[in-house]
Formats: structure tokens, C-alpha cells, sequence
């Protein structure tokens, strides 16, 4: 079976552009894994992921070497529709992606696009608007909805048309607290119901490092680190060093290591670090 | 905006849309004040019928205040040529009444034109004009294009908003400006909405790419477009009778005024009751 | 020194909304207040009243004496008080990143000569090279727009300076870069901060006093020890404390100071309580380990 997403010695070089955004990566992604790529702002983590979505070559100009594939075939020669129905892509502005007149209509939008028959459009409504938790706004105006909802429902929209990949780029940057939260829910419930391969680009690596199969850290359009969340925090001050803020618990716990006072794994989630700073605490050995 | 519930939604979006034609458009073929007066009386019986509130039409009364000092206005300082016109005298200023009275017929006009507008807005969301749009076949691209314009309409009356507290952020102060110099700043108002039109245009691009929209509308693997939304507007017959209706006193209303002149002005009892009450009778 | 008075400010939109509701704060000189609360709780309108760019429909801002409803005040009020907006785009009106400093002194009337010494010196504080003073901002990368807006914005002089979401969409290097340097401006040049954000772990290194807000009203106004100290609360409007936070309120019962808010202050109470358990030799530990001042870079 083909791996989700192969990239082959790819580089990409956008017009004008003196260096590269993506210089020679070579990364394979299986079908139905949660990848989260980390990295400091203008590293060439969207790069990547456009080039994985398609948007990289054929909405923007630009110089390619190497390849991206999905499911085996190469992204450059695959048509616009099928990139749509195979690669959803969320954008980090829920304004900029909302481009109907409600709610409804907004996921209808790209179902109608790739031609869903119209027995199962009220299906794949409601189902991409449970999981999404927007049922209840399906008839209202965008500028009745929060920045938070709106993104719910760009998320929503992107599911509703099944694709077999999800690339998520920074979705919670611009939501409130709550959105975030509602967000990383969503994630790991798509995680939990292990159909998609799963892509996010986030700062906010505390909510989603857990949920990761395996975190990728881009920076200056090369991969630096590509290893599973607990092996890829394990030295948290190098990571700090290349831009990028490990989970606080995580960071507490490595001082604690470097420090002699700790010898277990490092805890990335909040129960994690309650355990382990409670077992510590009591004397349970470290 | 629209009412929760209107006797309106029963009718299908292209009868509203007729109605809007009907009652906005006649207007211009029609010089006789009385009927564009009882255009605004059918709009106003329509709008209390189809449940708005009329709180919002309260928001229209400046403009309406405006518009009516602008036209009489103009008619009163700049008449046209004096020697061809009647003269009378009101409250010690002389006025002429040719232009006061047309100023008073495009008023009317002005007036009817505007309040089937109000009529069309306040009870159609741009979501019921897009599906009317669509029922009389206008292209997919034309109507998404339409709506989208709408959409980012909005969006920018917002980005506007927080353009003009920028200004006032930089020293601006707007209130104790004269309306020359506000003018020129429009201009400055353009760089920023500018960049925030562009980098939004890019953005919106990329997000259509993403849901496999292709300029035609048409999805891939060939074949009409579903129109899911459509088919949740059924036409029912009172549709079919309205419309017709409405469509055959919109060409019997044209006929009669611009080819038949019976909606002339000089037609109209209110004329000679104006003309009788300055003693030009 | 009360700088910045609200008293009993309320803010309703046309349609009816009540974006604030009664609410009464002071900002004294030299303070960081860091506004929190979800969407809709009220922070950014707070925000605007402060900086005299929204008018509050009852109740009034005072800044520095000038009631902010008063008429003809703006050049007034933009002396004293600054606003930064969060998106860059919206607050860059002209072609070159030298006129755009200079745009709110030439508002003012300033002379020329005069301008050109403001704003290359307002450049130099906020690390903008003269080499961009002729380049068009729309150009420039999202960071490097921040630091021209904030320029722009230093460049009338306010005491108060109002950032709405300064480290939204910024990775950790810029996040620190643009917080260290609010602090800069503060602990060197005497300024007022402001801030209105909603990311917890930043408020939490950086703020001293939080305000949080919900449905209009003042929810929790204190230290920001204080505020995250009571999580229950905070959930009311949806707000989390940090990471650490957290973590020290779950140790509580096995002996942790519970009021850490960075990494730094997390690991000194856990060696403390290590130690105090098991003798200064078991830990390691060395002499003299307090909380470190808070600020530079430790998030």
C-alpha cells in the first residue's frame, strides 16, 4: 500500500526569492498517521504542506526540484478536483476561507465542487457537522460567528468532502482559548478514528504533542528533527535554541533530569506531569 | 436584520425578487406623484404584513431628510432660467414653481424606488437572492461571484471600521475636520484597505483552490452543477401567479406611462391642487 | 499616579449588544495590565475606550485628565495614549516605513526637522535600520510590520502604550523578541503597557496585573499570581492558566509552593519541596535558588 505522502528530495524556490523555501526534504508519511511540523515562522512548513495540497506548483509560480507524491502518484500532475477530494487543507484566517452566505451553504460548496451526488450531500452534511459541533449554526451568515466557529467550520467544509488526507496549517493561531480547545478536540477525535492521515502546523505544540505519531521540526527549509513526540522533546533546550517552545511540563521535567532529580520519560500532557511530579514527590523514585 | 418568521418566506425567492422589480423600477416610467406615493403605501402595508420591524425603517429617515433638503434644495437656489417660470411667494422667499414642483415628482419617485428596496432587504437574506439568482439560470460563476462580492463587502466594512480608529490611533481627528479635507482623506484610506484587499483576494484564492472550485462552476467529472440549496425552494403555484402577475402590471405600467403618457405629471389632481393653492389658477 | 481612569464605562453597539457593562478600573503609571477574557468578553472594546478610540455610551475614560468623549481631544489623547492594532495591515497608511513613523507627527503639526529626529530615534528603540525607511511596508515580513506599527505608534510619544495581541500568530523567538522589548520599554523609558491577549503562558511571564473580563464586566482584577491562583473563576471565562500553573496547583497537596508561572519558578518550588523532604544533600541543589526575576526570555 502506498504511503500517504512522499516527498523526495523536494526544493521549492519561489520567484524573486534569493535561497530556497524548501531545500531538498525527503520525508514519508503512512497512510493514517498524525504528523505535527513544528518550526519558527517562515521555515518552509506551509511551503511544505502546499506543496503536499497541490496550491505548490499550480496556484503558485516557482521553481521545483524533486517530488511530492500522494498515494503514489505526483502532485504536480494530478488535476485540481482530485487534489480536493483526496487533500483537505485548513488555513490559519477562519475570515479568509469563509466564502459563502451561511453556514450550510459554506459546506455545501466544496461537495457540489467535486461533483457529490445529491442522495448524499444532506448526509455528509450532518456528519462533518456533528464531528465539527456546528450543527446548530448551519444557518447562519458568517458575521454572526465567532473566529473560533468559523474555523470549526472550515474544518467541517474540508471533511465534508472526505479526502483521505487533512493538513491543517496553524488552525488555532487566530481562536480564542475555547476555539483552541474545541479544535484540538476535533483532532483527536479524527486521530481516534483512525481514517485520515492526519497533518498539522502549529506553535501550540502543548495541546497537540501528545496526539502526534510524530513531530517534524522544519527550519530554514530543512527538516531538523523528524522522531515520536517523546523521543522528539527529549532534549528541550536545543528545540528552544531552534525556535521552537517544547510543553512547559515537558521542559520543567528535562531541568528536573539535568538537574539529577528526575531519570523517567518526560511527560508531555498535564495528567503525565501530574503523575510523574506526584510519584516524584513521594518519594517513589525518580 | 430579516424577521424570524414572514408571511414572505412562503413565496419563492424570484417572486420576492419580481416584487422588487415592480416596485423599484416602475417608478422610473411613472411621473404622476399619486402613484409613486401609493407605491410607498403598498411597500409600507407590505412591510408591516411581512412582520419587519419598523424600528429599522427609522434608520432610512436621515437619508430620506437629506435627499428631500438636497432636491428642494437645488430646485429653489438654481430654478433655471427665471423668465419662463411662475414665481410665488412663501414664508418671504420666492420660489418658482416648475422646479419645486418636478423636484417634488422625482422626490416621489426617488422615495417609491427606494422604499421597494427596503422592502427587498428587509425580508430576503442575500442567501434567497442568490437562489433566485440561480432559478432564472444566470451561471453558477455570475452568482458565486455576486455573493462572494457580497461577502467580502462585509468583510471589509469591518476592516473600515478598524481603519478609521487606526486614524484616529495616529492623531486623525476626523470630527473637527471640514468636509474638504475628509474627502482627501479618503484617498489615504485606500492604502490599507488596498493591502488588506490584496492579501485577503490571495487568501481567498488559495481556500476556493481547496475546495476544487473551478472558474466555471462546474464540477469535476463533468455534469450540471447538484444546486443542493435550490431544491429546498419548492414553486408552488401561487408562485406562478404572483410573478405573472406582477410581471404583467410591470409592462402594462411602462406601456401606459412612457408609450401612453397617462402617468404624466401634468396629468395629476395634486398638480392643479398645488397650482390653486399658490393662486396660479 | 492614576493615569488612566474608567468609571463605570459602559459600551452598546447600534443593534443593542453591550460589549461592556459598568466597568470601572484605574491604570496607574509605569503598570503591565494584560486584558484576558474569550471572544466577546469585552477585552478589545475595553481596550479602544482606553485609548479614546471608542466612546463608552455611559460612564467615561479619563486619560491623564482628558475626558475621551470630549470634543476635539484626539491629538490631545494620542500624546498620552497609544494603540497598536493586531493586524499591521490595518494601521499602515503610506508608501514608505519613514513616512509611516512619521505620520501621527505630522498629524500633530510637528516641523519637519523635528519629525525627522522623533521618528530616527523611535527606529533605533524599536530595531527598524534606517535602510528600511524608504521600502513599502505592505513588503516587509509580519514582524518586521509589528515593529514599523509600533514605531508608528511610539512615535506621538503616549505614556500608555495599548497592544491588542501582540504575539498572535508569531513563533516563540518573535513572541519573546516583541514581549522583551514592551518590557524594555517599560523598565527603560518609564512607559505604560497594555496588553490584550489570550495566551496564557506570555501574560503569566510578562504581566504583573490581570484583569479578566467577561460579558462586559470586571471579572478578577489583581496581580497576576493572584488571578491564577483561582482557575475556577478564570474558567468562567473560558481561560486557562498555564501550563505550570496547573501543574503546581495539582502538586499543592504534596507540598508545592502552588503559584508558579514559568518554567522557571516550577522547577525552583519542586527542588525546594525535594529538598525539604529529603535534606538539602539529596537535591543537588545550589545555594541561594529563589525565583529569578521574571522578564527576558524566561517563558
Amino acid at each position: 500500500m502506498n504511503p500517504a505522502v512522499e516527498v523526495d528530495r523536494f526544493s521549492w524556490t519561489y520567484p524573486l526569492a534569493a535561497s530556497p523555501a524548501v531545500c531538498d526534504i525527503t520525508l514519508t508519511i503512512p497512510a493514517g498517521e498524525f504528523t505535527l511540523i513544528a518550526g519558527p515562522n517562515e521555515s518552509g512548513k506551509t511551503t511544505l504542506a502546499m506543496a503536499i495540497k497541490g496550491l505548490i506548483p499550480h496556484s503558485f509560480p516557482g521553481r521545483q526540484a524533486g517530488v511530492v507524491r500522494v498515494f503514489g502518484e505526483e502532485v504536480r500532475r494530478k488535476e485540481a478536483a482530485i487534489l480536493a477530494k483526496q487533500v483537505g487543507y485548513v488555513f490559519s484566517d477562519p475570515e479568509a476561507q469563509f466564502t459563502s452566505l451561511t453556514v450550510e451553504e459554506e459546506i455545501l460548496f466544496g461537495l457540489e465542487n467535486i461533483g457529490v451526488p445529491e442522495s448524499e450531500i444532506a448526509h455528509r452534511i450532518r456528519h462533518a457537522s456533528e464531528l465539527t459541533m456546528i450543527s446548530d449554526l448551519l444557518d447562519k451568515p458568517p458575521y454572526d460567528i465567532s473566529g473560533g466557529q468559523k474555523q470549526r467550520v472550515a474544518i467541517a467544509s474540508v471533511l465534508a468532502m472526505d479526502p483521505e488526507i487533512l493538513i491543517l496549517d496553524e488552525p488555532t493561531s487566530m481562536v480564542d482559548p475555547l476555539g483552541k480547545d474545541l479544535i484540538v478536540g476535533i483532532c483527536a477525535e479524527l486521530r481516534r478514528r483512525r481514517r485520515l492521515t492526519l497533518i498539522v502546523i502549529e506553535h501550540n505544540l502543548e495541546a497537540f504533542a501528545a496526539l502526534a505519531d510524530r513531530v517534524i521540526l522544519i527550519r530554514a527549509g530543512r527538516i531538523e528533527r523528524a522522531a515520536p513526540p517523546r523521543e522528539f522533546f527529549e532534549d528541550p533546550e536545543v528545540l528552544e535554541r531552534s525556535g521552537v517552545y517544547p510543553p512547559q511540563v515537558t521542559q520543567v521535567f528535562a531541568r528536573l533530569r539535568a538537574h539529577g532529580l528526575y531519570r523517567g520519560a518526560l511527560p508531555l500532557t498535564d495528567e503525565e506531569g501530574i503523575r510523574a511530579g506526584d510519584a516524584l514527590l513521594r518519594g517513589a523514585g525518580a | 436584520m430579516v424577521p424570524v418568521d414572514s408571511p414572505f418566506y412562503r413565496y419563492h425567492p424570484v417572486t420576492r425578487l419580481a416584487l422588487l422589480v415592480f416596485l423599484s423600477v416602475t417608478p422610473l416610467f411613472v411621473d404622476m406623484p399619486e402613484i409613486n406615493l401609493g407605491l410607498i403605501l403598498a411597500a409600507l402595508v407590505l412591510l408591516r404584513w411581512g412582520r419587519v420591524r419598523m424600528q429599522q425603517i427609522r434608520r432610512y429617515l436621515p437619508l430620506l431628510a437629506t435627499v428631500a433638503l438636497f432636491m428642494f434644495g437645488v430646485a429653489f437656489l438654481a430654478p433655471g432660467d427665471r423668465a419662463r417660470l411662475a414665481p410665488f411667494r412663501l414664508a418671504g422667499l420666492t420660489f418658482y414653481f416648475q422646479p419645486m414642483w418636478w423636484a417634488f415628482v422625482s422626490y416621489c419617485r426617488l422615495v417609491a424606488m427606494l422604499f421597494g428596496a427596503i422592502l427587498y432587504f428587509s425580508t430576503n437574506r442575500e442567501r434567497d437572492t442568490l437562489v433566485a439568482l440561480r432559478s432564472l439560470r444566470i451561471p453558477f460563476a455570475v452568482s458565486y461571484v455576486a455573493a462572494l462580492s457580497l461577502r467580502s463587502a462585509g468583510m471589509f466594512m469591518e476592516d473600515f471600521r478598524t481603519i478609521r480608529e487606526a486614524e484616529q490611533a495616529r492623531g486623525l481627528d476626523l470630527e473637527s475636520m471640514s468636509v474638504g479635507e475628509k474627502a482627501k482623506l479618503y484617498t489615504m484610506y485606500t492604502v490599507p484597505l488596498f493591502a488588506v484587499a490584496l492579501r485577503r483576494a490571495d487568501e481567498i484564492s488559495n481556500a476556493l483552490f481547496a475546495r476544487g472550485y473551478t472558474l466555471s462552476g462546474r464540477p469535476a467529472g463533468g455534469g450540471p452543477r447538484t444546486d443542493y440549496l435550490r431544491r429546498r425552494y419548492p414553486v408552488e403555484r401561487r408562485d406562478w401567479t404572483l410573478s405573472a402577475g406582477l410581471a404583467a402590471m410591470f409592462v402594462v405600467a411602462i406601456v401606459l406611462g412612457k408609450v401612453m403618457g397617462v402617468f404624466s405629471d401634468q396629468l395629476s389632481p395634486l398638480h392643479g391642487v398645488a397650482l390653486r393653492a399658490i393662486g396660479l389658477r | 499616579m492614576t493615569l488612566v481612569r474608567v468609571e463605570d464605562a459602559t459600551f452598546s453597539y447600534p443593534d443593542g449588544t453591550r460589549a461592556l457593562d459598568g466597568v470601572t478600573l484605574e491604570i496607574a503609571r509605569g503598570e503591565f495590565v494584560a486584558l484576558i477574557g474569550q471572544n466577546g468578553s469585552g477585552k478589545t472594546t475595553l481596550s479602544k475606550c482606553l485609548a479614546g478610540l471608542l466612546r463608552p455610551t455611559r460612564g467615561r475614560v479619563v486619560v491623564d485628565g482628558i475626558d475621551t468623549a470630549s470634543k476635539g481631544v484626539t491629538r490631545n489623547l494620542v500624546r498620552r495614549i497609544g494603540y497598536v492594532f493586531q493586524n499591521p495591515d490595518h494601521q499602515l497608511f503610506n508608501a514608505r516605513v519613514y513616512d509611516e513613523i512619521g505620520y501621527g507627527p505630522r498629524n500633530l503639526g510637528v516641523p519637519e526637522a523635528e519629525r525627522d529626529a522623533i521618528i530616527r530615534e523611535v527606529a533605533a528603540v524599536t530595531g527598524l535600520h534606517p535602510d528600511l525607511f524608504g521600502e513599502h511596508p505592505f513588503f516587509l515580513s509580519k514582524g518586521l510590520r509589528q515593529r514599523v506599527a509600533i514605531a508608528a505608534t511610539l512615535a506621538t510619544r503616549p505614556q500608555v502604550i495599548v497592544v491588542d495581541e501582540p504575539t498572535t500568530g508569531q513563533d516563540y523567538r518573535q513572541s519573546i523578541d516583541v514581549m522583551d522589548f514592551l518590557v524594555r520599554l517599560r523598565v527603560e523609558r518609564g512607559h505604560t503597557i497594555v496588553i490584550v491577549t489570550h495566551e496564557m503562558p506570555i501574560v503569566a511571564a510578562y504581566a504583573e496585573r490581570v484583569v479578566a473580563l467577561r460579558g462586559g464586566r470586571i471579572l478578577m482584577d489583581g496581580a497576576a499570581r493572584e488571578v491564577f491562583s483561582r482557575p475556577d473563576v478564570l474558567a468562567e471565562t473560558f481561560v486557562k492558566p498555564p501550563q505550570v500553573t496547573r501543574l503546581a496547583h495539582a502538586w499543592g497537596r504534596n507540598g508545592v509552593r502552588s503559584d508558579a508561572l514559568t518554567v522557571d519558578e516550577l522547577v525552583d518550588a519542586l527542588r525546594a519541596a525535594l529538598a525539604a523532604r529529603d535534606g538539602p544533600a539529596a537535591g543537588r541543589l545550589e545555594a541561594g535558588a529563589g525565583h529569578p526575576p521574571r522578564g527576558a526570555g524566561d517563558v
